[in-house]
């Protein structure tokens, strides 16, 4: 695949609460990132009510974030995040050649001196990506011995597309990956975490990833999941290819049609809004995605 | 005495050098010890263990059954330690924690020791003490560990070993202070000739150095000590610390962030916080950032630590240092980093996450302990010994999945000590000892406090030396050389009148709050067990013949203690005694005893125990008779009277006395209010005894009077009497004053709700208006009961609004 695609992405985000807030405490991660092969062109949050404090930082994993505290009460919270990215195809090719699965393992007891800690990072477990035996089980037919890398990775993309259903009512933001095996059903975060923990049980440096997927298909092309509200991914790291983004949720590789906001071990580390806040209780929540092509 | 003490069994013996051949430096103690008669020793040990019990020292241990406060456990035997040998631990422990401080600051900087393969990245990226949010902080002065503690033991050939690191936020140091002055008490003569090293320099130079280090502004540095609440097991240690080293004890709830700052709710307002003393684990402290499940701690707090607008003690993230795994990478560690030569050895490690240290650890298994390299993981550790072929088989599949998580060690066979046996006859005997000892970082290196705190195994595994396991206590004496610097105290010697410390002013909201609720519960429940007592008592007994019982009936209807239409007898004893009766004595002592918890830190242990004694009185779920319950209500308003006592001799009369006071005062002038009022209702008919029974004024009428209660004399006893401190007057003129002295401070208090009623009393004409009928009596009673109750809320609006706890709910995680 080649070429390049610019979008226009709006993520309105609004809670509603049951009585007034009197302070909320917010993190906010809607900035897409600069890639080697993703450009921010434009990005801007506009927050309601007005917040009487605002930060722009970046995160232990590079991605930008925005702190906002509001103290006056409120009883609706909005958050528009209106970004314009271009993109420039980057996945490589399904059969381009790629070197045994096994040459992405960490090579034993040795710690050398030119450690590549953005890998190093991404392969031990965190709190929603276990490490354990049911998810060596189940990424075992993918990855057997010598198998090319690039091959074996997406055979479990594809497998996880094609084993489990894309349900939104079977899971919520903490349910644990040993349910999602189990149930065979979930949305985009539980495959995400699910492929994470496999290649990661396996020995393999995987991140999750955080952005959009195209929603806007020319008629008669099937619609991606997830195309609604934000999206999420994994990027399995390649001794040769490095980074690959592989979205298990529609059992392909991510390319032209992802929009990239930020990654890190799991979602809890880029969640797009999260926050605390002191007094009414969350009644509604609604997310908004557009994510519009322009053209060149 | 020593029959009882057995032989060392291979440990290394810190008494004895040879059977019965005490070591050069316990001579003395040992010589002493044995020339005293086993009466004195009971008897210092009776005054050891009076005064445990007088200053509240508890342990809160989770596992055991006795629950909340298990007085500490300390053997009066301090261990002695010579002067030599301590100055090689000392050096060990300060080179050992500028080595943490310098592994923290790579760590949360530029990671070039994980860059260079000194450690194995996974090694640290997969414990959960390793906060990412931590990375990149501006720290005051450059410091993560500001407090470190150590856990040593001593092997059979006599070295020390460390056995474990505390960095994140180490406990035991109060507790070291607190067995310092009750052993040297024991033994004070012992203590000044064997010129022991005092420890209180170590706890000036914490006070001093956190204020060094601390960001300055908005006032004089402020620094608090962070409490998880009274629920922790080592709270007594909290409260000891605050109070030792000058610093509020707050909880997560009483500080909020804003502009980039932490601030301290106070009955004064928000004062900024420059430097927090935590005794929280990092991942509680801040919802926001740090673990959203956590509904304690101060959100936003990270982020005011990376912006370096408060020193955090320790920096957030500096537990990842608590795990075991780094110990066998520490000597090449300080080669590199201190470009020194590690002094103190660490009890050998595998860290499985290594191959070959894996293999090798399994081949060895026999003398090794295998535990979790992350405190946070639970993993009970597996003694190797205890393991058939099966066990270890288990075992090592269960490591491989993630060996990085696991490590193993040897365990020493800790050196045994002198504890005095409880039971009689006294007889010492031996017992497997660890010493924890502490290090404070000042603005020259690391200072070590001279002594520490002892462990002793309880007995039972004595591979375990852990007072979360049960284990007792000893002082750690050290003894010097030279002369003993006892100048030393934390009180300063000249005090500036800038350094006058103007009390109260940084109460905070909550603590405020829980005095306002102490005085009104204990008054409330007075004011019941009174109310009950007289209406079973005219049940039992109705001798005075002109009283009718109908007013009291009425009283405790209008008290919410009984409903209309229940049988008098039943729902008056069940008000009493029933644990169930919703508005009964029961659930007021329980409103006391919970405020009163919360107050630990502020009134000492017995009055906590005799509020805790009543409500679990086992009279609350049993069928009692009129007498039995008569019994204890008596016993309850004594109760109430040896409370009220401590607050009006035990206390400091600062502002929180002042709102415990008022509290106190609203709640006793709304109740006899209502009590006058039902009287003036139920008019001449009913009979007065009753009235002054309820004011406890029955003997002062008497003595004043000689006559039967009458309208006029009862009336001003109980309205215009400014002496009697049951009378409406008194109760008025106290509130008045006491918002008259608040309002000193912190401007408009309510006083001006109050002076109205303050002087409609003194329009009351004696001779016109002390009637039942008089609507200018009635209409005062009426306007001081409504005025009490707007008072306290208008009190509450002003001064405890802050205090609403923060119960964060978390939002899109």
């Amino acid at each position: 695949m080649g070429g390049h695609a610019s979008y226009r992405v709006t993520h309105e985000t609004r809670y509603t609460y049951a009585g007034k807030v009197t302070s909320a405490h917010q993190l906010a991660h809607l900035q897409p990132r600069n890639t080697s092969w993703q450009r921010v062109v434009h990005h801007a949050i506009n927050i309601e009510p007005q917040p009487a404090e605002r930060a722009d930082g970046v995160d232990y994993f590079g991605n930008g974030v925005v702190r906002f505290m509001i103290d006056a009460p409120h009883d609706v919270l909005g958050v528009i995040a209106e970004s314009v990215v271009e993109i420039d195809a980057h996945a490589p090719d399904v059969a381009a050649a790629s070197p045994a699965w096994e040459e992405a393992l960490a090579p034993p007891g040795v710690w050398g001196p030119d450690t590549d800690l953005e890998v190093e990072h991404y392969r031990v477990a965190s709190p929603m990506v276990p490490i354990m035996e049911e998810s060596i089980a189940y990424a075992r037919p993918s990855f057997a011995p010598g198998r090319p890398w690039l091959d074996a990775a997406l055979d479990l993309t594809r497998r996880i597309h094609a084993e489990f259903r894309y349900d939104p009512k079977a899971t919520t933001v903490s349910t644990q990956v040993s349910e999602v095996l189990e149930h065979r059903r979930g949305v985009c975060q539980d495959f995400a975490h699910l492929m994470l923990s496999c290649l990661r049980s396996l020995g393999l440096p995987a991140r999750y990833v955080s952005g959009y997927v195209l929603n806007d298909v020319p008629a008669g092309e099937q619609r991606l999941s997830g195309a609604d509200a934000s999206h999420a991914w994994v990027a399995a790291h390649c001794p040769v290819l490095g980074w690959v983004a592989f979205d298990p949720t529609n059992g392909k590789l991510a390319d032209l049609e992802f929009v990239t906001l930020g990654w890190g071990r799991e979602f809890s580390d880029v969640t797009p809004l999260c926050g605390v806040v002191l007094g009414g209780a969350m009644q509604e929540l609604t997310v908004v995605v557009k994510v519009e092509p322009l053209v060149a | 005495m020593l029959k009882t003490y057995p032989d060392s069994d291979g440990r290394f013996d810190e008494l004895f050098e040879a059977p019965q051949q005490p070591r050069a430096h316990w001579l003395r103690f040992f010589r002493a010890l044995t020339a005293t008669s086993a009466q004195d020793i009971r008897a210092r040990l009776a005054a050891a263990e009076r005064q445990i019990r007088d200053s509240g020292v508890t342990y809160n241990v989770y596992a055991d059954p006795q629950g909340l406060d298990r007085p500490w456990d300390l053997d009066v035997l301090p261990l002695i330690i010579a002067a030599d040998e301590w100055r090689e631990i000392e050096a060990g422990i300060a080179q050992r924690a500028q080595l943490f401080d310098r592994i923290l600051a790579d760590l949360y900087g530029s990671q070039s020791l994980l860059q260079q393969g000194l450690v194995p990245p996974k090694l640290i990226f997969g414990q959960s003490g390793f906060l990412r949010p931590a990375h990149g902080m501006n720290l005051p002065g450059g410091v993560h560990l500001h407090a470190y503690a150590v856990d040593l033991a001593r092997s059979p050939d006599g070295r020390w070993w460390v056995m474990a690191d505390r960095t994140q936020a180490p406990s035991g140091a109060g507790y070291a202070l607190e067995n310092r002055l009750i052993v040297s008490r024991a033994f004070p003569a012992l203590y000044r000739d064997l010129r022991v090293q005092h420890v209180a320099h170590f706890f000036a130079t914490m006070r001093d150095s956190l204020q060094h280090f601390a960001p300055k502004g908005d006032g004089p540095v402020l620094t608090v000590l962070l409490t998880p609440g009274p629920y922790n097991e080592t709270y007594f240690e909290h409260a000891l610390l605050a109070r030792y080293l000058g610093f509020p004890l707050v909880e997560g709830g009483d500080l909020t962030v804003k502009g980039g700052r932490v601030w301290l709710k106070t009955i004064g307002g928000l004062k900024r916080v420059h430097a927090i003393l935590r005794r929280q684990d990092d991942t509680f402290c801040d919802p926001l950032e740090l673990r959203s499940d956590s509904a304690l701690g101060v959100a936003g707090l990270t982020d005011c630590a990376r912006r370096g607008s408060v020193l955090i003690a320790n920096a957030l993230g500096s537990g990842v240092i608590e795990s075991g795994a780094l110990l066998g990478f520490l000597p090449r560690l300080c080669e590199h980093l201190l470009g020194e030569t590690l002094r103190l050895p660490s009890i050998a490690t595998w860290w499985c996450g290594e191959p070959a240290a894996f293999a090798d650890a399994i081949d060895q298994s026999k003398r090794l302990v295998f535990k979790s390299a992350d405190p946070a993981h639970r993993f009970d550790p597996v003694f190797g010994e205890d393991l058939d072929e099966a066990g270890l088989a288990a075992l090592v599949k269960k490591m491989k999945l993630q060996p990085e998580r696991y490590i193993a060690q040897e365990f020493v066979h800790v050196s045994q000590a002198p504890v005095l046996a409880r039971n009689q006859p006294y007889g010492i005997v031996a017992r497997g000892i660890g010493l924890r000892v502490f290090a404070i970082r000042s603005q020259s290196g690391y200072l070590v406090m001279p002594g520490g705190l002892t462990r002793v195994a309880s007995g039972a595994d004595k591979r375990f030396v852990s007072a979360q396991r049960g284990g007792g206590s000893k002082d750690t004496w050290v003894t010097s050389s030279g002369s003993v610097d006892t100048s030393f105290t934390l009180l300063r010697s000249t005090v500036s009148a800038s350094d006058l410390v103007r009390s109260g002013s940084a109460i905070p909201s909550r603590v405020a709050e829980n005095l306002f609720w102490f005085g009104r519960y204990e008054e409330r429940c007075d004011d019941s067990a009174r109310l009950l007592r007289l209406a079973l008592n005219q049940l039992l007994d109705n001798d005075d013949d002109e009283d009718s019982i109908e007013p009291v009936l009425a009283l405790t209807r209008e008290f919410s203690l009984t409903e209309e239409g229940e049988d008098p007898e039943s729902a008056l004893l069940a008000a009493a005694t029933q644990e169930k009766s919703p508005f009964g004595l029961h659930g007021n002592l329980r409103n006391l005893e919970q405020v009163a918890f919360t107050l630990r830190d502020r009134m000492s242990m017995d009055n906590w125990r005799s509020i805790n004694l009543l409500v679990k009185d086992p009279i609350f779920g049993q069928q009692v008779s009129l007498p039995e319950a008569l019994d204890w209500l008596d016993r309850t308003i004594n109760g109430m009277m040896t409370l009220s006592g401590f607050a009006l001799d035990g206390m400091t009369r600062d502002d929180g006395w002042r709102f415990l006071s008022i509290g106190r005062r609203l709640e006793r002038l709304s109740f006899q209010c209502l009590a006058l009022q039902v009287a003036l209702q139920h008019g001449r008919a009913s009979g007065l005894t009753w009235l002054l029974r309820l004011a406890d004024s029955v003997v002062t009428y008497r003595t004043r009077y000689m006559a039967r209660p009458e309208w006029l004399p009862v009336l001003d006893l109980l309205v215009l009497d400014s002496a009697n401190p049951r009378s409406l007057r008194f109760q008025a003129n106290g509130v008045y004053s006491y918002l008259m002295k608040l309002e000193d401070t912190y401007g408009s208090c309510g006083s001006e709700l109050m002076r109205p009623c303050v002087e409609a009393l003194e329009g009351l004409d004696p001779a016109r208006d002390l009637q039942p009928e008089n609507d200018h009596l009635r209409n005062t009673i009426d306007m001081l009961r409504s005025t009490a109750f707007a008072l306290s809320d208008g009190l509450s609006h002003r001064f405890f609004s802050h205090a609403q706890t923060n119960v964060w709910a978390t939002l899109g995680r």
